[in-house]
């Protein structure tokens, strides 16, 4: 069994993090005080290569591995959790599905421009009445006059404003439940969808979260992604992909919280002492490193089974169900050790406390991440 | 036909300092050592410039004189050079380190085959002919002791790492040499001299205020010239500042800029990497400035401030004032 | 246009001082177990030479001298970068080599290499800071040579240098072929390899050749020094942080000063 990165890993794991380091930190805090997208750094992270990393080069993209996309994640996320979801979502959630479900033109079409940061893709699942009862969404498309027909209401759409691509759910068949619906490929151009709601959130404040509204929502056909009825499958097949970059997003924020409660303990004097030298600090430090590298290894095994195209749902779920935890303790644990500085927001661990608690409900909240373990522990009841 | 050479320049511009200097280094080669010169240059300054390295200790001095001879062109001095060391064929070459330097010591050592030691600080000759030199290393972590054996020996030396001598004349003559140069022949020629606004004195002045890339900006160092003022300094600044063109280049301290020796040297918004560090450790106080308080300057730093220089240094040119009696 | 670009490996020189060590066998920096990176200014130079490959359409390889199994990591860099080929000289004894030997080896290299038009390298190397292989190289090569320089431009056959000097610039047009060494510069920063060249450095071509492939140099050049010594001094300064608000801080440190009698 080898646990190292390849050379190819280590060399994009040390670019990644040079340009995090660079182009990302020096605007983390502000971006998240002052939200606004932040469209330079998209921009040259999308030269890069970093919107389309596992998009093979004959498509326009970086052509990663699972694995090399994890590390890429971890490095953006530890400079900045909202910057790295918009990231992450291009990639994971629009990119994968047209990969994997995709005929051969509309991977021609739609992956070069993700892949390039020419547009920018999002993911509309969740509906008022279908979070973590995803299957039981409602929004409808009906086959009229040659042409489909959208209407409905998708809700916590994350890339929802600046987003050209749409991967839109929809219930194609008169079945209730997984087996009626349908996935589809819809451009903002398209007539009838529009940008509702705009939410202002508790973190990942620079990435936008709004609802995207179909009415009478014109797709041709040729933008059905899959077959017919498959949509429940594509969408499962991509938040296993999706879980395993939200996983690696924990990582990075618990990384920063391990990092920076490091350095604030070397240089933090009280009672005489650097505080490092009090064993409840120490311990606490410990603690954080060993439950990251567990974290880690669970979700460097998550990404390796994926890419060698083996079933790998519970795995993903283990990954983003203990990174997450791990993230939004380490936070916690971190605001704590920094004290009332920890409040403040000059100093960044303020931002990784609310910043972690997402990673613990989107993609499959917690409890889904325990139901889909279980499921495959004990069959399914 | 002397022992030692030195290469004095004088390219359309008074005698060059390090020249001097360089007399200095010949006399560390032994109380006895005389040193001749190969003068090269062109244009006003020149005519004294041979008398000036007669006064401080030249014995005979080879005049080259020619249009060719004049800032930055290399290729023109090489050739005046040779010709020289042809005939003379003194048994060590000593070459000031500085932007002409650097290119000729090499380059004569290669043609004449012999033995090559730069960028010294300190030069002395052993029993038994060998020559021995020491210089630093690792930005300045280290000092490595190097010896030349007997033959000719070609040695740079670091601009300023000798104090130019007192004057004492010895016997000697000023000889003029006829040098063949044709400009359009030589492989590189200079086309344009831009000459930045000096930072005077940075290398004399007896506090130093240096700024770096936590400046944020070229506004910051508005007032770290005025804090050079008060204290009666100059100001320098690390390698990030110059690269980016906010102050001239002869304002960069460190191994790729100048070495200074204040008595007193504040670094601000400096990280203190070690390329910076080697020009200033021969400091005899450091005090730095930065938000960072992991900051490898802080390792060579005597005082520190950790804080933020928009609000320190105000503070410090108040206190200042207010000690000065305004 | 063909460039060649010469790479040394050093140990990372922001290493932290407590890491720094001097092997009294070979009276050099120990490697094992530090971080290795490319020289400061040899970055500067590859980036000068990949973007006269972007500007006019040259071939740029990578040339360097190491233990072959040390060197992988740099010389996937600079072709991750858009270095076209690689050229590895192993030599296992490189880390103890000065310049006088470097700059014979990196000739022999070059010859079997074959044309060349400009050779780039850095202006001094992060760590022994000799500023002799480019002097030496063109010598060898009867090539041109300029040092320090910050700006290249290729213009009908010549190149236009700009030279940094200890007082501002020279502009200077030099005659190929040319050995030019390269200082640091905005203009010159290092560009972050893209994610996808990254992967494609694995399909360029890396040879490699050892010592005895190569031809013996002439036994013309500069001689080659003894090194005798290297000394590391200690250092006793511990830093005194001065505590408070800036005004208490400026208060403190004036007051240091007086004492010092700087004021």
């Amino acid at each position: 069994m080898n646990f190292d990165l390849s050379e190819e890993h280590r060399l994009i794991q040390t670019t990644v993090r040079e340009f995090a380091a660079k182009v990302i930190q020096p605007v983390a805090a502000e971006l998240d005080h002052a939200p606004r997208f932040p469209a330079e750094v998209i921009a040259r992270a999308a030269e890069l290569g970093l919107l389309g990393l596992v998009v093979p080069e004959a498509y326009g993209g970086a052509g990663l591995d699972g694995l090399a996309y994890v590390v890429a994640q971890e490095e953006l996320a530890r400079a900045s959790a909202g910057v790295q979801t918009i990231i992450t979502v291009n990639n994971s959630l629009v990119c994968d599905p047209i990969l994997r479900f995709g005929r051969e033109e509309q991977k021609r079409f739609y992956l070069p421009r993700l892949a390039r940061g020419e547009w920018l893709g999002c993911y509309c699942l969740t509906e008022p009445e279908a979070g973590s009862d995803a299957m039981a969404l409602r929004t409808r498309a009906e086959w009229r006059d040659g042409t489909w027909v959208l209407n409905g209401q998708k809700i916590f759409v994350t890339n929802g404003v600046e987003a050209r691509v749409c991967i839109v759910y929809a219930r194609t068949e008169a079945i209730p439940g997984a087996r009626g619906l349908s996935a589809f490929i819809v451009e903002k151009t398209h007539p009838g969808i529009r940008v509702g709601r705009v939410e202002k959130k508790l973190g990942i404040t620079c990435s936008s979260t709004a609802e995207i509204v179909l009415d009478e929502c014109r797709v041709p056909a040729e933008n059905l992604l899959g077959e017919r009825g498959q949509g429940a499958a594509v969408a499962l097949s991509t938040l296993d992909g999706g879980r395993i970059g939200i996983a690696a997003q924990a990582l990075g924020i618990a990384r920063a919280c391990l990092e920076e409660s490091a350095s604030y303990a070397q240089q933090r004097v009280q009672f005489g002492r650097p505080i490092k030298a009090f064993q409840a600090v120490q311990w606490a430090l410990a603690d954080m490193a060993t439950r990251i590298e567990a974290a880690r290894l669970l979700t460097y095994r998550a990404a390796w089974l994926r890419d060698r195209g083996e079933r790998c749902a519970a795995e993903a779920a283990m990954a983003k169900l203990v990174a997450s935890e791990t993230a939004m303790w380490a936070a916690h644990r971190a605001v704590q050790l920094f004290g009332g500085y920890g409040y403040i927001q000059e100093y960044p661990v303020e931002r990784y406390f609310r910043d972690a608690k997402i990673t613990e409900i989107y993609e499959g909240t917690s409890e889904i991440q325990r139901l889909v373990i279980s499921r495959q522990l004990l069959g399914w009841h | 036909m002397g022992e030692v050479l030195i290469v004095a320049t004088a390219l359309d511009g008074p005698l060059a300092r390090t020249s001097l200097e360089l007399l200095a280094a010949a006399r560390a080669l032994g109380p006895g050592a005389e040193a001749d010169a190969v003068l090269v240059g062109h244009g006003p300054g020149f005519a004294g410039a041979a008398e000036t390295l007669r006064r401080h200790g030249a014995a005979a001095v080879f005049r080259c004189d020619h249009p060719a001879l004049t800032a930055g062109q290399t290729d023109a001095v090489l050739a005046a050079v040779e010709q020289v060391l042809r005939v003379q064929q003194p048994r060590v070459l000593l070459v000031s380190a500085d932007t002409i330097g650097r290119e000729l010591a090499p380059r004569l050592a290669y043609r004449l085959g012999a033995a090559l030691l730069t960028e010294c600080v300190e030069v002395s000759a052993v029993e038994g002919g060998g020559i021995v030199a020491r210089r630093q290393i690792y930005g300045g972590r280290a000092l490595a002791t190097l010896a030349a054996g007997n033959g000719p020996v070609v040695i740079s030396v670091k601009p300023h790492a000798f104090e130019v001598p007192e004057p004492a004349a010895v016997a000697g003559k000023v000889e003029d040499v006829a040098v063949d140069i044709d400009p359009a022949a030589l492989p590189a020629r200079v086309r344009e001299v831009v000459r930045e606004q000096a930072e005077v004195g940075l290398e004399e002045a007896p506090v130093v205020v240096g700024g770096g890339r936590g400046l944020g900006s070229v506004e910051g160092f508005t007032m770290l010239t005025q804090l050079a003022s008060l204290l009666g300094g100059a100001v320098g600044a690390s390698r990030p500042p110059t690269d980016a063109g906010w102050v001239p280049v002869s304002w960069q301290i460190g191994q790729t800029g100048k070495t200074i020796r204040p008595a007193l040297y504040i670094a601000v918004g400096i990280s203190g990497a070690t390329q910076h560090v080697a020009g200033v450790t021969g400091s005899r106080t450091i005090v730095a400035i930065n938000r960072d308080p992991e900051a490898p300057i802080f390792s060579v730093a005597h005082l520190g401030i950790v804080g933020d220089y928009r609000e320190v240094i105000p503070a410090i040119i108040n206190k200042v004032k207010e000690a000065q009696g305004g | 246009m063909e460039i060649i670009v010469c790479l040394k490996q050093v140990v990372d020189p922001e290493l932290p001082a407590r890491d720094f060590a001097i092997d009294p066998a070979t009276l050099r920096q120990i490697r094992e177990g530090r971080p290795l990176v490319i020289s400061t200014y040899d970055e500067n130079a590859l980036e000068a030479a990949l973007q006269l490959k972007d500007q006019s359409g040259a071939k740029v390889t990578a040339l360097t001298i190491g233990p072959g199994a040390a060197v992988g990591d740099a010389v996937r860099l600079a072709l991750a970068m858009g270095a076209d080929e690689a050229v590895v000289v192993d030599e296992p004894r490189a880390p103890e080599l000065l310049g006088v030997e470097k700059a014979a080896l990196l000739e022999c290299a070059i010859r079997r290499i074959g044309h060349v038009d400009l050779v780039l390298l850095g202006c001094e190397s992060a760590d022994w800071v000799e500023r002799v292989v480019g002097p030496l190289l063109a010598e060898a090569l009867g090539a041109a040579c300029v040092t320090f320089v910050s700006r290249i431009a290729a213009a009908d056959g010549q190149l236009l240098v700009r030279r940094t000097a200890d007082d501002g610039f020279h502009h200077l047009e030099v005659r190929p072929p040319a050995v030019l060494t390269v200082t640091s510069d905005e203009a010159i920063r290092p560009r972050l390899p893209k994610v996808k060249d990254i992967m494609g450095a694995r399909r360029k071509l890396v040879q490699t050749w050892a010592r005895a492939d190569l031809d013996a140099p002439g036994g013309r050049g500069a001689r080659a020094v003894e090194v005798r010594d290297v000394s590391v001094p200690a250092r006793t300064a511990r830093c005194e942080f001065l505590p408070g608000e800036p005004a208490e801080q400026a208060a403190a440190l004036v007051q240091r000063l007086r004492d010092l009698k700087l004021l």
